[in-house]
């Protein structure tokens, strides 16, 4: 029961409306782990494991933000300092533990460190929004509310010191997510880095890596007013569009005759909850991790003023 | 693809160093690496830096590279300029303290350079060592080549 991408809605058999309800109190059944036959599975060295098999145990705190309008240069400042202070306990004490923001911010464009204002559908001094140029990998994108930004701060030696697996495991988180939270069955596309359904971009990922220490992340569409998309050439790349789970939902909704009922598709701002939790339950499969999540004051106490 | 390994191999037998068993990253006998895999040829005051063959294998094809300015300073083990592979950029650390006396402005055009000549002509900055010492902190080919091993590995 598998909610297809929206060009073959002929494959939706029976309605998902049970899915799609509030998930919070309920345990998460295993995910299948959806793996598009587009990427060889020899490139794909991301293993399965269920919640309860971590021997080692890592930690990772967690400051969920989700709900959250941050200014992009505030959040940007704080992972600065985060990767400041991971490095200086790697150098004391060998070890740092990984950190985990997930946060929405206010409209936004951000470049990475060799993107091109061809990909910029105005003139940066009239720009509709602020610019950033930061120091991530890939092209252009745009951030905003409805859309949630995944930023884990970890240490890839405890991982894998190998970024191609690291792009393909936030990859995963993503495909998890929706799969399990929405029965959306989302794929990669070869050479693209990112999450797409059918040629909708739903999920955009850039990183930074630091003597091993990795920060930026991954902005993942969910309620997102998709409008400010069009005045860039999102991630250089053209003839493709972007997407959200919203529309993604809202089209099977329309083309799925269901008989007795409608898809209950959830508010938007639940839809955000469900990601958001979706996403972090997905992030500690895919990383093994165990996630301690921390108050919002925990992370204002430490005297970053967001 | 088949040129360059023969070269490799061909290279490798010549240097008289073992070459890795995981892929073919090769290790060059007269040149001095660090942790972070960027390797330093020293000739006199001066060195040649760049990142190594095994480094360059992790990242995958380079897109762009971000480079300092000449006469900037650099210091041993800090970064000094950025490479960027398909949306993930990452430092490059300097094995040697100094000042930066040229870049490898080819690199602008041709950012591939790194993957396809990581030690000739993907060669990144040249410096002028201010610290000769410091050199004792890195690793030779045999330490480098070993340490990849280990590092490989544990993963």
């Amino acid at each position: 029961m598998v909610l297809a991408a929206i060009s073959n809605p002929t494959s939706i058999t029976s309605c998902p409306s049970r899915r799609l309800s509030r998930r919070k109190s309920q345990s998460y059944p295993r995910p299948v782990p959806t793996m598009s036959n587009q990427v060889p599975k020899s490139a794909l060295s991301v293993s399965v494991n269920s919640i309860a098999d971590y021997p080692d145990g890592r930690t990772c705190e967690c400051f969920d933000l989700h709900n959250e309008l941050v200014p992009y240069g505030k959040a940007w400042a704080w992972q600065k300092e985060l990767v400041r202070q991971k490095k200086a306990s790697i150098q004391s004490d060998g070890d740092c533990p990984d950190t985990l923001i997930v946060l929405q911010h206010q409209p936004v464009y951000t470049m990475g460190t060799g993107s091109s204002e061809e990909y910029l559908n105005f003139d940066m001094k009239n720009a509709p929004f602020d610019v950033h140029r930061t120091e991530r990998g890939g092209e252009v994108t745009y951030h905003g509310p409805g859309q949630l930004v995944m930023y884990p701060i970890i240490n890839l030696r405890n991982h894998k010191m190998d970024l191609h697996w690291y792009l393909r495991s936030l990859e995963e988180v993503v495909l998890r997510a929706l799969l399990s939270a929405f029965s959306i069955k989302a794929s990669r596309l070869e050479g693209f880095t990112g999450i797409w359904v059918g040629d909708e971009k739903l999920a955009a990922i850039g990183i930074r890596v630091s003597q091993w220490i990795a920060y930026h992340g991954l902005a993942l569409n969910v309620t997102a007013d998709l409008t400010p998309f069009q005045w860039i050439i999102p991630c250089g790349i053209r003839n493709r569009r972007v997407g959200s789970i919203k529309g993604i939902l809202r089209e099977a909704s329309l083309s799925v005759n269901c008989g007795a009922g409608d898809i209950f598709v959830p508010r938007e701002r639940d839809l955000v909850d469900i990601a958001s939790d979706a996403l972090i339950e997905a992030f500690v499969e895919v990383f093994q991790l165990e996630v301690h999540r921390k108050p919002l004051t925990d992370a204002f106490l430490r005297g970053k003023s967001l | 693809m088949a040129a360059r390994m023969l070269w490799a191999s061909r290279a490798a037998g010549y240097l008289r160093i073992s070459v890795p068993h995981r892929g073919f990253a090769t290790v060059l006998k007269d040149l001095k690496y660090c942790d972070s895999h960027e390797w330093a040829k020293v000739e006199g005051s001066s060195a040649t830096v760049g990142i190594t063959d095994h480094a360059q294998d992790h990242l995958g094809d380079v897109v762009y590279v971000e480079l300092p300015e000449v006469g900037a300073s650099v210091t041993q083990g800090e970064g000094f300029g950025a490479v960027e592979s398909v949306k993930a950029t990452s430092d490059i650390n300097s094995p040697v303290s100094g000042k930066v006396v040229e870049v490898n402005e080819e690199l602008s055009n041709s950012p591939g350079l790194i993957n396809s000549s990581p030690y000739e002509q993907g060669w990144i900055i040249k410096v002028d060592i201010s610290d000769a010492g410091q050199l004792n902190n890195l690793m030779d080919a045999d330490k480098y080549s070993k340490f990849c091993e280990e590092e490989d590995a544990k993963h």
